[in-house]
């Protein structure tokens, strides 16, 4: 077999995300940006350029808005955005790749860059990324590489916090938690009134990873050194807020949508859940808000988003190049997406912007980044095996919210399963 | 038709219980399309809750939903011709030939049944492309065909077997020759059989998604499933969008069914000979 | 076949339906089936005819040939080979069995062939049976009857994503089944998709009722075929409800309920989809059956390998239902 790049030549860390925050919250001022450097080429034969992508129909129109400049300014381009669903994403690139096929450019999830990348449906991406003038507007947390080579750049950053029912814990006039007792004691409350206390996501699978990951690297947990005490500890605390009616052995089948779902329906007074819900939680009449899951000091919060490249089978790479800086990589192109997803712009001057600044929820996750994020995939995971790892724990975060074991064997059989993956 | 009408307890009690199992699904799923996004987990086990037809509108304003809902009729119609075109003389071959490659096309006739259709993806995918019939309507009809073929002539041949051969002897007899001998006399006689699996097929073709989105490769060309599965996507689930469209996808495909549901006759050998 | 050739052929025709159906002994049921014995001695003749029959086979077998055979052959080759998503477009490491040894070695492995076959025997016996019952329930053709069976059609024609979401909601922590019980008085909710002794139950009875309007279907079509002098003259006999039912329908369905009942096992045997929805497999492996695991073996963790190893053992357990059917058609069908 050939040699398979294994280790993750990624550099992020910490320090690269707080330059993001950090630029987000103000502290320095982000120039008016200029795209618009170069004049189109003097081309107007007739293209298409296809764009695939795992948004929804809702999502759809606001791609066609996100890709207005650039029809602008090419109008003989016809754009196609193909919509795939998202779990048949990784699987249609690679299989298309291996009929020598693909599209121009790709939108995709971070678990399906080592395949997509191992299989040349994309190619490194350094010459662009070198000679791209608003590069320094990106932190080197948004860059995802293999062995050191560019492979996509995400425009926005997602993550999760603790939701909260403002509404509720006035009535009970109670304070924000900042640790897991503090937690503990509010839920202990909100079983007293007949609800839940928190929901979170427990379907097996990547989802359940992203969301079990704040919790047991808040017990201990880290994929360099990974124990089963920590595990075990977490799988305690769960199955101990589901014996105590805490959480609801059914988050073992929530995804985060449905999850959040539940919270705005009331039925609980928290949610673990991410940034792009504020739209929803702006709909509905009680007053809500965000602030940092209560973790202990080596508690950290993935910091994910949506990857883009081009695919290596363009006719057009330039013209794809462009068509992902003016929509993607622009600074309003991330504001637009950020208006209606609640996407946390990647760009030091869209993240400026007092979208963010004049809104609590979102400038709470912005401080969240700040204090809790950490780069994702986790680099200590070997890139070939981020998708395995993700799906193995989130499958015993599920595991353990359904009380499908008891916390030791759980715990002691996932650790099993995780270090040959780990390894080298 | 039967000769006579009398009173059926059972089955009068099997039916309450039917209309129940499929009832209040079909129920929720109108209710749920009724809803706004938000009352969907609010008033998940009630029927009271403000109704729109927003989630309709939506769907019906779609502009996509017109061009899916032509492609999923030319992939339903086409699939279904193919089909029927290669399934009717082999379910009657295979239910009438007496030599042992009955046997064995039908145990791999099963077998093929049991390829699970995400494993024949890659292959299929391969052999479209190189054949320049990916993002075509022929290559989806040729792949949706060979998913449902061996399933309709399964389905098929018994219908074939039952006839009774003397029929079909006597006028093998009279120097009928074999492709009449099945026009005029076993087709007829199978009549039922090649109905129902007729609207099964148009049923199942219309709504068919994993190869639909696998082997279309522009947006245009995708059937209506594809719409249904674009409810769901990376920020959230559309539920009543979802169900809505569920309930308009299916909608023209049933009045087919109904008309051909009046077509099936009682009796065996009644139409045929008479 | 104009219709003046069928009128010439008719004669012929009645008189053997005459021999074919001793209308005086129906309800051995057997005589049905056995009709044709009588007419065996004519048949060299006959089987000359019925070979040339088989060249009817050829549209269908083309079509088979060209499209199906590549990727079974595909998929056999995968399952012998290291291939992973990552590794589609490369050369393939050839591992002999080893697919198949890490499939047997698997932790959950004899779980889930378990929960595969109570999956398949719980789907295909309330399938075969529901289908039945709905198919006797509304062949009375009366327009109330042929409602329920449009109801149920039209169910089963909604995508699976729709129908599936649906039966998640209905039995979800505080959905409608869950309001149901605690009002007549049970005294906590019922997880019926999260507890990991009735999750795989909770799965394989929406699968059955999922199938149970196709079997009706079928089945309907079948009872529609019983010759009418049949049934009356099953009622002159003075047979009761039962029996008719017994001799005269289930007799004569029979060759349709071989063939459904091979059929909904395999399609038991190939469900993936309500499991994906509604439980994803879980809690843990509680409810995950072969065909999802080979679902979650290619697609999820994309060990293309690993999922085709799994695909081609579960294509091997349901060739053994494969011999019982085509054993089995060669007795009970007119022609043997």
């Amino acid at each position: 077999m050939e040699s398979t790049p294994n280790r993750r030549g990624r550099l992020a860390g910490l320090a690269a995300w707080g330059a993001v925050a950090s630029l987000a919250l103000g502290a320095c001022a982000g120039g008016d940006t200029d795209v618009t450097a170069s004049p189109p080429p003097g081309n107007d034969e007739p293209v298409t350029l296809t764009v695939w992508h795992y948004y929804s129909a809702d999502g759809q129109a606001v791609l066609d808005d996100l890709a207005a400049p650039f029809t602008d300014r090419h109008p003989n381009v016809e754009l196609e955005f193909v919509f795939i669903p998202v779990e048949q994403l990784t699987t249609r690139v690679v299989t298309a790749a291996s009929a020598g096929t693909g599209p121009d450019v790709l939108l995709f999830g971070a678990s399906g860059l080592y395949d997509m990348a191992s299989s040349g449906a994309i190619l490194p991406m350094d010459d662009w990324w070198s000679g791209y003038a608003d590069q320094d507007q990106f932190s080197d947390g948004v860059i995802h590489r293999i062995d050191g080579d560019i492979y996509a750049v995400a425009a926005y950053v997602n993550l999760i916090g603790l939701w909260y029912n403002e509404d509720m814990l006035s009535d009970w006039g109670v304070d924000l938690p900042t640790t897991i007792p503090e937690l503990e004691a509010v839920m202990d409350r909100a079983v007293a009134e007949g609800i839940n206390g928190i929901t979170l996501t427990g379907v097996p699978g990547v989802e359940s990873q992203w969301q079990g990951f704040p919790w047991f690297t808040s017990h201990g947990f880290s994929y360099g050194d990974p124990q089963a005490t920590a595990m075990e500890d977490t799988f305690t605390m769960l199955q101990d807020w589901v014996a105590k009616g805490y959480l609801s052995a059914e988050a073992s089948t929530w995804d985060q949508h449905t999850s959040f779902q539940h919270f705005l329906a009331g039925s609980a007074p928290f949610s673990v859940n991410g940034n792009w819900q504020v739209g929803a939680a702006s709909e509905v009449e009680f007053a809500n808000s965000v602030a940092p899951l209560p973790l202990s000091a080596n508690g950290g919060v993935l910091l994910g988003g949506e990857l883009q490249n081009i695919g290596a089978f363009s006719e057009h790479p330039d013209l794809a190049r462009e068509f992902v800086e003016m929509t993607f990589f622009s600074a309003e192109g991330q504001l637009l997406l950020l208006e209606n997803f609640g996407t946390i712009p990647a760009r030091g001057d869209a993240a400026a912007s007092p979208l963010i600044g004049d809104n609590p929820i979102l400038s709470g996750f912005v401080a969240i980044v700040q204090q809790q994020g950490r780069p994702s995939p986790s680099p200590e995971v070997p890139s070939a095996s981020v998708n395995e790892v993700e799906n193995l724990v989130g499958n015993y975060w599920s595991r353990a919210i359904a009380r499908d074991g008891d916390p030791r064997g759980l715990a002691a059989d996932l650790i099993a399963q995780l270090l040959p993956l780990l390894e080298d | 038709m039967y000769p006579r009408k009398r009173r059926e307890p059972v089955a009068f009690a099997i039916r309450v219980v039917l209309y129940a199992l499929y009832g209040v699904p079909l129920l929720w799923i109108v209710l749920t399309s009724l809803k706004s996004s938000r009352d969907i987990f609010t008033s998940q086990a009630t029927v009271f809750f403000t109704p729109t037809l927003e989630a309709y509108s939506t769907a019906l304003a779609d502009p996509a939903l017109a061009s899916s809902m032509r492609q999923s009729a030319i992939i339903a119609v086409g699939t279904t011709s193919l089909v029927l075109f290669c399934a009717v003389p082999a379910a009657y071959a295979l239910a009438r030939a007496k030599t042992r490659l009955v046997v064995g096309g039908l145990a791999v006739l099963v077998l093929l049944q049991m390829i699970p259709q995400t494993a024949s993806l890659i292959p299929l995918y391969w052999l479209l492309n190189s054949t320049r019939l990916l993002d075509t309507n022929v290559g989806l009809i040729l792949a949706d065909s060979t998913l449902f073929l061996p399933w309709a002539i399964l389905l098929m041949r018994p219908f074939f077997a039952r006839i009774p051969i003397s029929i079909e002897e006597a006028s093998l007899l009279d120097g009928a020759r074999t492709l009449r001998a099945f026009f005029a006399v076993a087709l007829p006689l199978a009549r039922n059989g090649v109905l129902v699996v007729t609207s099964v097929i148009l049923l199942v073709s219309w709504g068919e998604f994993l190869y639909g989105v696998t082997f279309m490769l522009s947006p245009r060309n995708y059937p209506m499933s594809a719409l249904i599965a674009q409810q769901s996507g990376l920020y959230g689930i559309n539920w009543p969008g979802m169900m809505a469209f569920g309930v308009i996808a299916v909608i023209p495909v049933f009045i087919l069914y109904i008309a051909s549901y009046r077509l099936l006759r009682n009796g065996l050998t009644l139409g045929a000979v008479k | 076949m104009s219709g003046p050739s069928r009128e010439k052929h008719a004669p012929p025709s009645l008189g053997a339906r005459g021999q074919a159906h001793p209308v005086g002994s129906p309800l051995t049921g057997e005589s049905l089936l056995g009709a044709s014995r009588p007419l065996r001695r004519r048949q060299p003749q006959y089987t000359y005819r019925g070979d040339r029959r088989l060249a009817l086979v050829i549209p269908a077998a083309a079509l088979i040939l060209a499209l199906s055979i590549f990727p079974i052959i595909q998929l056999a080759n995968m399952s012998l080979h290291d291939v992973t998503l990552a590794t589609l477009t490369h050369d393939w490491d050839f591992v002999g069995l080893r697919k198949y040894q890490e499939l047997f070695a698997h932790p959950d492995f004899w779980k889930i062939l378990g929960n595969t076959l109570a999956f398949v025997v719980v789907v295909t016996a309330l399938g075969l049976v529901g289908g039945f019952a709905a198919a006797v329930a509304v062949s009375p053709q009366k327009r109330g009857a042929s409602f329920l069976l449009g109801l149920m059609v039209f169910l089963w024609a909604m995508p699976p994503v729709v129908v599936a979401s649906i039966w998640k909601f209905l039995l979800s922590g505080d959905g409608l089944v869950n309001t149901i019980l605690l009002n007549i008085g049970f005294s906590e909710r019922v997880g019926f998709l999260f507890d990991k002794d009735l999750a795989l139950w909770s799965v394989a009875l929406v699968n059955a009722w999922a199938v149970i309007p196709f079997n009706a279907l079928i089945f309907r079509a079948a009872i529609l075929g019983i010759d009418p002098n049949l049934i009356e003259a099953a009622e002159m006999d003075g047979a009761g409800a039962w029996q008719r039912i017994r001799y005269v329908f289930i007799a004569s369905v029979r060759p349709s309920t071989m063939v459904l009942t091979v059929l909904t096992v395999v399609y038991a045997f190939r469900s993936f989809d309500y499991i994906y929805i509604m439980t994803a497999g879980g809690p843990g492996t509680a409810s995950t059956t072969l065909p999802y695991f080979a679902y979650v073996e290619a697609l999820v963790n994309r060990d293309i390998a690993g999922g085709a190893a799994t695909a081609i053992l579960a294509l091997l357990i349901v060739v053994i239902f494969a011999y019982v059917y085509v054993r089995d058609l060669r007795r009970g069908e007119p022609e043997d």
